[in-house]
């Protein structure tokens, strides 16, 4: 052990001190909202929370736990997440590799066709009876398949995929392997940064998406987040007409409940995948 | 190496498994009939959910009207923020739903689908006798009329609306109750009586904007507006934010620049002056109700069933709410216009196909608008929710009298009743029953005073008028809100700039909308 001059001491406590700070800056807001999704109404309504939760209930929890096929559309956004992202990952990587070959044919034609496609599409109804004539209404693949790839997220794995030296690929060639076989064996397990940060995108677009499950699916297979994006709005139209009364839960609970519900997981992704966002991991992997 | 291929291929055959196993599971079998007894009748139905009343399958009206008409329905559950956008599409691409409800395809999209065909003229069917209860209803209620009214262009109309007997008067002008007594006075019943009662608010309690808007000024202005003699902004009566409809002359007129209008404006501009009208015009979320439960505000339009929200909210002691009749105003006085026919349910061409066609317009027919029907969505059952004393009245169970959500909610969240998406007969006296003696009091009264006109009629707009008319709309409608602000705030001088404002709405075509609209008259 080096003694630590009393510099490093200093600098040391003051980082800590710094890291504090921004932790408090980021885990604030989440633990503002837990404290209003569970305060009492009258707290609310009279601004009486302003850190701890002030009456505490979980009734606004209760709201979105209750609801009808609440743990099945939980259970459906978890299917939908994982092989949702599965899929896309695989249909990323066999359309990426050989994108990312300078020597393959027509590959500049594929590339501006895929960049295309995202400036201009069919629109909603022809899509709608694309989705319906090819059989797909009303089955998961409806909202897996033709979300697969992401043009965006493939344009960054098809640059990544090139910034993988070559002579690795040469190497594992002579010693007699086909490109099925180095895509999986080396590029792979090489563009884990690239494919842990585009899983997450994916995760995070299937884990949010409810439009597409909106127009596609029926009730039994709806994902959580139609039920509730439609809690949070109709909470925000509450009054336009009658009937709409509340059952003593304010908005604001309402409002944060959803979000921690909705968000929870997904970050707790992040600090998983985090040891992937290293860069620099073909750094010696070629000698001379 | 070949360890982790082996890995690698078991992973993806496992999960192609898992998939092949979820998809069998997606299309769901027939259910063969029971032996001897009929086969029940199989049919989907849509059903608009709304979160304070989160639909469930084993509601009491639905599995009882399954029950009792013998039918089979796979309910298809859409949330009720994306419910056009998914029907709209579903129609438009050859839905395979027999029955949608809470649909009313009078105009726009709606109307464009139903004449294309992908709605069953239901009209036709109804003339051919499929639909006695229905029929017996508009007899009844004489509103054969109204029903015309809904008629498309080729003289069929696509739906079985919901009715009502009289038009409800749910939402109204909400006050402050323990404020009059505190100050001696009565409950307003006109426009002047309501400014006395506002400025004596604001000198009791300075800092507050006694009037508030309930979401946004809209609000505001389709309850009021009518004592005035006009309806026009983004809720106005006839839908064309500028024109009006004249119930004596039967014919529609350009209100936006109207007199009537000006004088109206004169009022509230001179509420603002005072700091009577909140200047904040669009509360967001709760800040509504927190304004009228901590007495920020004292007066507000909104609906009655709020009234209980905001005092369970406060803190303020002694408050209390009311709701009062429409005040009157240099045109009467009268609440914001209501149809009597509202949105109901519209089979599809896919159930026009079926050989059951009638059956299923039949059964349609029994489930909602038979007098059993009627009951069993207002009220739910005899022996279940309610009893009937020996004189016929009706005695609810005490955990719906003892409920703090009142009955009506109570039995909404529970058994299914009262659902804007699913009762198609609404019965004032019946519903009312569900309310406390108050606003049963006060509806009797407006239903006394005729203080809520019908809706005006909705013109037949040939394609090309149609986008004639909505081209001058877009461009009446930014006017008429920019200069409705600025007179209202005092920007424009009502004296002075309205000769102007009139000009520019003439020139952006007011009259021309308004000749489109009466021309196309039925």
């Amino acid at each position: 052990m080096v003694d630590k001059s009393m510099g490093s001491r200093i600098f040391n406590i003051f980082l800590y001190l710094f890291m504090a700070v921004i932790i408090v800056i980021f885990v604030f807001p989440f633990f503002y909202m837990f404290s209003l999704s569970t305060s009492g109404m009258k707290a609310i309504m009279n601004n009486r929370v302003t850190f701890f939760p002030v009456d505490f209930n979980i009734d606004a929890y209760l709201r979105i736990f209750e609801y009808p096929g609440f743990f099945q559309a939980y259970r459906n956004t978890i299917i939908y997440t994982t092989l949702g992202t599965f899929f896309s990952l695989i249909m990323m990587m066999l359309f990426a590799y050989p994108l990312s070959k300078s020597f393959l044919k027509g590959r500049g034609v594929i590339l501006k066709l895929v960049i295309f496609s995202m400036f201009f599409s069919g629109g909603l109804i022809p899509n709608y009876l694309l989705i319906r004539n090819i059989g797909f209404a009303n089955k998961i693949w409806a909202i897996l398949i033709p979300f697969a790839i992401n043009q965006f997220n493939l344009i960054i794995m098809v640059n990544f995929m090139r910034s993988i030296p070559e002579d690795i690929e040469e190497a594992a060639m002579i010693d007699g392997l086909g490109y099925f076989r180095i895509l999986g064996w080396i590029v792979v397990p090489l563009s884990k940064p690239a494919i842990a940060t585009i899983g997450l995108y994916t995760a995070v677009f299937f884990w949010n998406d409810w439009f597409n499950a909106m127009l596609y699916l029926n009730t039994e297979q709806r994902p959580v987040m139609m039920i509730l994006r439609n809690i949070v709005v109709n909470a925000a139209n509450a009054g336009e007409a009658q009937g709409y009364g509340e059952r003593g839960i304010a908005e604001m609970a309402s409002k944060s409940a959803v979000i921690l519900v909705s968000v929870i997981p997904i970050i707790v992704l992040y600090p998983f995948l985090q040891r992937f966002f290293v860069k620099g991991l073909t750094v010696g992997s070629i000698k001379g | 190496m070949k360890k982790q291929v082996r890995t690698i291929l078991a992973l993806t055959l496992g999960v192609l498994l898992a998939l092949s196993a979820l998809a069998g599971c997606t299309t769901g079998g027939a259910v063969p009939a029971g032996d001897g007894a009929e086969a029940p009748l199989k049919f989907t139905m849509t059903y608009s959910d709304n979160p304070t009343l989160p639909f469930r399958e084993d509601w009491l009206v639905n599995t009882e009207s399954e029950a009792r008409y013998n039918l089979d329905i796979t309910w298809e559950v859409i949330p009720s923020t994306d419910y056009t956008t998914k029907i709209n599409a579903e129609l438009a691409t050859g839905t395979g739903y027999d029955v949608i409800t809470y649909l009313g395809p009078s105009s726009g999209d709606q109307a464009a689908l139903a004449l294309s065909g992908a709605m069953a003229p239901i009209s036709d069917y109804v003339d051919m006798g499929w639909a006695p209860n229905f029929s017996r209803r508009i007899e009844e209620w004489n509103m054969q009329a109204e029903l015309d009214e809904r008629r498309l262009s080729d003289g069929k109309y696509y739906f079985l609306p919901a009715l009502f007997d009289k038009q409800f008067y749910d939402g109204g002008l909400i006050l402050r109750d323990d404020l009059l007594e505190k100050f001696g006075m009565e409950a307003p019943t006109t426009f002047d009586e309501l400014y006395e009662y506002l400025k004596a608010c604001k000198e009791d309690n300075p800092e507050s904007f006694p009037l508030t808007n309930l979401v946004g000024p809209q609000v505001t202005y389709r309850m009021s507006m009518p004592s005035f003699g006009m309806s026009v902004g983004r809720n106005a009566s006839t839908g064309t934010w500028v024109l009006s409809w004249n119930y004596e002359n039967k014919e529609y007129f350009p209100g936006a620049i109207d007199d009537s209008y000006k004088q109206y404006l004169e009022y509230f501009a001179k509420l603002y002056a005072e700091g009577l009208y909140d200047p904040e015009f669009l509360p967001e979320g709760d800040m509504w109700n927190i304004k009228m439960a901590t007495g920020a505000a004292v007066a507000s339009y909104a609906y009655y069933d709020q009234i209980g929200g905001i005092v369970a909210a406060s803190e303020v002691e002694g408050i209390s709410f009311n709701m009062v009749p429409p005040l009157e105003g240099p045109g009467g006085a009268y609440h914001q216009p209501k149809a009597r026919l509202s949105a109901g349910l519209v089979f599809t061409a896919a159930a026009q196909k079926r050989d059951d066609f009638e059956q299923l317009v039949r059964a349609i027919d029994n489930m909602f608008y038979s007098d059993e029907a009627a009951e069993l969505w207002s009220l739910g059952k005899e022996g279940v929710t309610f009893t009937r004393n020996a004189d016929g009245s009706v005695e609810f169970i005490p955990e719906a009298l003892e409920s703090v959500d009142g009955i009506y909610k109570y039995l909404q969240v529970n058994y299914g009743t009262g659902s804007a998406s699913s009762q198609f007969i609404w019965i004032n006296e019946q519903e009312m029953l569900k309310y406390d003696e108050n606003y049963a009091a006060i509806n009797a009264v407006v239903a006394e005073m005729d203080g809520v006109p019908l809706s005006p009629p909705t013109p037949i707009l040939s394609e090309e008028n149609a986008e004639q008319a909505s081209l001058l709309q877009a461009a009446l409608r930014d006017a008429f809100e920019i200069w409705n602000n600025d007179f209202i705030t005092g920007a424009k001088s009502l004296e002075t700039d309205w000769d102007a404002y009139v000009q520019e709405m003439k020139d952006k075509g007011i009259d021309e909308l308004c000749q489109i609209y009466n021309d196309s008259r039925r």
